[in-house]
């Protein structure tokens, strides 16, 4: 008989149980599925214009054709304030992080109902599911920053080195999507109605935004209130960097910042205190 | 911590699930957030095994015994309620031949998802990939969505992933019941090779023919509980006394004219036994009543093996039979008998010729445990003699 190949460390399995400590680590374990995440997301990708006949053109043409749809309506009918730029290239700017923001709380908030099958056949951390999308989603935003470089060329607009606030900011978009996310999820294992909800919510909250109107148009006395969304800190900062070659607003920044941080914690443990009865409810 | 050599160890290990209400979809949420949990159920209680490293356990049980939720527990898929569970090295499992495939990617895109869902890493699956297309029979379609597979090879693709990675313990829940009988052969193959090679293998089933081949040891479940914990050939016979001895059920409408009473099993001698062997004789009485006299009638014992299929059919349809008013019995003599390792189900049917419906037809009579002494290949012992002749 050969010998028994040398073994890691015991793990247990328990009753759920939590510390700080214990969520620490279960955070620090998701390291070891990087390549689930990086195969499933790039499957998402794959999957999303397969069988479509225009396949990647889509996610062009998506974000091009609401640009010219709210430039009639926002420009031409309802004469919007636009901060001085051209109004198709002002709401596209702002388009860009909330389209990201919407479609992957969207498509992350359904990821454990649409695995259903797959949540009770094998075990993985299960928040990769949402990550994926939000990584998949990602890519959406990429191409929507392409588009953007002619855009800027048909306009003669320039940009300046502050447009790498953009990096920091779309990362704080991702872990507020993420937060979002794993409580949404969640609840929606439970509930379906979130899957229901959720369309109406995205709508009411994308004017609640600065997406077609900036936020200096904001009466005074409503801009303390205001910014506590924290995506009026992120689309605004955006536009600020990239449109106007200046920093983003710290105030409304460091709201949403807070948010996150706070945020953050507490639905990664309330994703993980859920995760261990999920299957039998599913 | 004292160092043990066990792989893998249950300490007191429980689940228990809520049972709620079911509620009206219309007011759904409203009444789920107001209906109090019902009742409880355990599917499992004080479970206590350990595990050495290189060993094959066998889990058996009858529906609802608790076998999957132990599966469940020990894949992480949802908690114990009660009880600690410690184990070292990796563990996979395969709860369902195929999970995490997706129909619209191509088999070679199939590889690396499930792979990677199962804990692979993508580098580990390009060092494999060729291995596992192989083994899977399916080069020819490995570039083609899997929703244009045959079921056959979507089980093959899915088992072949999971087989072939780096692991110290693998998991197994009734899929060797997959494909056809080449590929059962080489998976049970297979697992030998993985077994030798040191990895532990839990093996869920309630085929014990299959159990049987790969595992030395057997935990018998029922109810939740550990019930019999040792050598196969003597599970089986603990598996007969957990399904109770109570009399099958009737299919017949209304009270039959002959009526079966009990169906026996006796040796040569014509002592009564609890369980066949495989070619040694077994007589098998079936006793019953026959409320008036009654005429073309024919006399069917159905063996079911541990699969469900019907294993064979003891009949008297050779000669009809007449029967007076009263009690009598016919036995059966089987020499010897050929049926293979496993616990059979007999039912009895009681026809009458030229009727459509059966007089009488009563579903699990009794329960048969066969044991062999040499595992028996195929799917029945052959008597055959031989004799070696000079050309």
């Amino acid at each position: 008989m050969n010998s028994p190949p040398p073994l890691s460390a015991p793990r247990t399995i328990q009753p759920p149980s939590f510390s700080p400590s214990r969520l620490l680590s279960q955070f620090w374990r998701l390291t070891e599925y990087w390549d689930l995440l990086l195969t499933l997301s790039l499957h998402r990708i794959r999957i999303r214009y397969k069988q479509s006949l225009l396949g990647g053109a889509w996610a062009v043409f998506q974000p091009l054709s609401l640009m010219i749809i709210y430039t009639i309506i926002f420009s031409k009918v309802a004469r919007m304030p636009s901060e001085g730029a051209p109004y198709a290239i002002f709401v596209y700017v702002a388009m860009l992080p909330w389209n990201f923001f919407a479609a992957s709380l969207t498509s992350a908030s359904n990821s454990l109902v649409s695995h259903n099958t797959l949540i009770t056949k094998v075990y993985f951390p299960w928040e990769v599911l949402p990550l994926s999308y939000l990584v998949a989603t990602s890519i959406d935003f990429l191409i929507g920053v392409l588009v953007l470089i002619p855009l800027f060329v048909w306009f003669q607009m320039g940009v300046t080195l502050h447009v790498l606030w953009v990096i920091p900011l779309m990362a704080l978009a991702a872990a507020f999507v993420f937060s979002l996310s794993m409580i949404l999820a969640t609840i929606q294992v439970y509930f379906r109605d979130i899957g229901l909800a959720l369309p109406l919510l995205l709508q009411l909250w994308m004017f609640a935004s600065p997406v077609v109107y900036p936020l200096s148009a904001v009466p005074e006395r409503f801009q303390a209130w205001f910014v506590l969304n924290p995506m009026a800190g992120i689309v605004d900062g955006v536009r600020r960097c990239v449109l106007h070659g200046a920093s983003p607003d710290f105030h409304s920044l460091r709201i949403s910042l807070l948010t996150v941080l706070l945020l953050l914690p507490v639905a990664y443990g309330f994703f993980k205190h859920k995760e261990a009865s999920m299957a039998d409810v599913i | 911590m004292p160092v043990s050599t066990s792989i893998l160890e249950f300490k007191g290990v429980a689940k228990r699930y809520t049972l709620r209400q079911e509620s009206a979809p219309v007011n759904g949420l409203l009444a789920r957030l107001r209906s109090k949990p019902v009742e409880y159920f355990w599917a499992l209680r004080d479970i206590n095994f350990s595990v050495q490293a290189g060993q094959a356990l066998g889990i058996i049980g009858h529906n609802g015994a608790g076998k999957s939720t132990l599966l469940k527990i020990l894949s992480g898929i949802t908690s114990p309620t009660e009880g600690i569970i410690s184990l070292r090295g990796r563990m996979a499992g395969l709860l369902e031949v195929g999970s995490g495939f997706h129909p619209e990617l191509t088999g070679r895109e199939n590889i690396f998802l499930s792979g990677t869902i199962l804990g692979m890493r993508r580098s580990e699956i390009h060092r494999k990939l060729e291995e596992i297309v192989d083994f899977a029979e399916i080069r020819p379609f490995i570039d083609i969505p899997v929703k244009r597979y045959s079921s056959g090879m979507y089980v093959r693709l899915g088992f072949s992933i999971a087989v072939h990675q780096q692991l110290d313990i693998l998991l197994l829940d009734e899929v060797l019941a997959v494909g056809d009988h080449a590929f059962q052969r080489k998976c049970i193959e297979r697992v030998q090779v993985l077994k030798n090679s040191g990895v532990t293998i839990l093996f869920i089933s309630h085929d014990l023919k299959a159990v049987e081949q790969t595992c030395a040891r057997v935990l018998l479940l029922d109810k939740g509980r550990i019930i019999y914990d040792g050598l196969p050939s003597e599970a089986i016979q603990a598996y007969q006394r957990s399904r109770g001895s109570h009399f099958g059920v009737r299919r017949t409408q209304g009270p039959p004219p002959v009526e079966v009473q009990r169906v026996a099993f006796l040796t040569e001698q014509n002592q009564h036994t609890d369980h066949g062997t495989t070619g040694e004789p077994l007589h098998v009485e079936l006793l019953f009543h026959a409320h008036a006299p009654m005429d073309n009638l024919a006399f069917h014992l159905l063996f079911y093996g541990p699969d469900g299929n019907l294993a064979t059919d003891l009949n008297t349809r050779t000669e009809l039979l007449s029967v007076p008013e009263g009690t009598a019995a016919i036995r059966f003599v089987c020499d010897p008998l050929c049926l293979p390792l496993g616990l059979y189900q007999v039912d009895t049917i009681i026809e009458r010729v030229g009727a459509s419906d059966p007089v009488e037809h009563v579903l699990g009579c009794a329960h048969l445990p066969v044991l062999s002494p040499q595992p028996v290949q195929g799917s029945f012992q052959q008597p055959c003699s031989w004799r070696l002749e000079q050309q």
